[in-house]
């Protein structure tokens, strides 16, 4: 395994790694969403305070879970990068920042969806919605930083740094419910959170769809990434007339 | 007629604008995430091979 990984250093190995994992991550990701869904808008049941307006949790927790997850695994890839020089790791944190700004662009508009009918407004100033708002502006930084430069390593040295610093949001996202008086509610997931076992069910099958989806749009867009990175090496020249033919 | 209002024959009933409209916006944000990867392959993998055959 620590052998397979090590591996994945080389641009083509992880090229074909990519290449082969696609259709692992597709399949299962629309089979469980599809699942997921069918649980989250028919099996579970009306909230008791909320009726069916509560239904928008299973596509907005998961989705602003994962704009902190996948900022983290940016941070993370950004500073292996930086440590070790591993270009790969480069690739990987340079392709999640679109998919986590994505992520968080859902997270903010069910968010925002979700509030108009409980709390009467669209957007409030709470520290949970400030926060979470805030990650965004640092993937478009980060996004912004990376294309800046012409050389591809210079770029991931600085959006690197940037990421990390970033980091900081992280905590304050997650713990601004509690250091804070916000009018957000408090964690759905754990302790005080949503107790029917249908609902936790479609909340659960729609987080690992999330994170699938993730997984696979990583896997479609680092090998673009890899191909444009070794466009001189002959393995991609070879790549590239094996899949032109 | 507000917009509610208006949707308000779909499951969901008074809340149906807001779960469909949460739901089509998280759809539409994942399908063009998708589709932009895929189309960046492709428009990538079409200019290496003219790049390649221009230096042939």
């Amino acid at each position: 395994m620590w052998k397979w990984i090590q591996k994945q250093a080389s641009p083509k190995f992880f090229y074909q790694t990519c290449n082969r994992l696609i259709p692992w991550f597709f399949w299962p990701f629309i089979a469980l969403f599809m699942v997921g869904l069918y649980w989250s808008l028919v099996i579970s049941p009306a909230d008791y305070q909320q009726g069916d307006g509560y239904r928008i949790i299973f596509i907005h927790v998961p989705s602003a879970i994962l704009s902190m997850m996948v900022y983290a695994i940016m941070a993370i890839a950004g500073g292996i990068g930086l440590i070790w020089q591993i270009k790969m790791a480069e690739v990987v944190a340079k392709v999640s920042a679109p998919i986590g700004a994505g992520f968080t662009v859902i997270a903010l508009a069910t968010g925002a969806i979700w509030g108009k009918p409980m709390w009467g407004a669209w957007w409030v100033w709470d520290a949970r919605l400030t926060s979470e708002l805030i990650l965004l502006f640092l993937y478009l930084a980060y996004m912004s930083l990376n294309s800046a430069f012409d050389n591809p390593r210079t770029a991931a040295k600085s959006s690197s740094i940037l990421a990390i610093v970033g980091l900081i949001n992280l905590p304050i996202i997650h713990y601004s419910v509690k250091w804070w008086n916000t009018l957000h509610q408090g964690y759905s997931v754990g302790t005080g959170g949503i107790k029917d076992s249908d609902m936790q069910i479609a909340l659960a099958l729609m987080f690992l769809a999330s994170i699938l989806l993730y997984a696979l749009l990583v896997s479609i867009k680092a090998r673009t990434e890899v191909l444009v990175r070794e466009q001189n090496s002959r393995w991609v020249k070879e790549e590239v007339g094996r899949l032109m033919v | 007629m507000s917009m509610v209002d208006y949707f308000s024959f779909l499951p969901y009933g008074k809340y149906a604008f807001y779960v469909w409209l949460a739901y089509g916006v998280s759809a539409l944000t994942i399908i063009t995430l998708f589709l932009n990867a895929r189309r960046n392959h492709a428009l990538t993998l079409q200019s290496l091979a003219h790049k390649y055959s221009r230096n042939k």
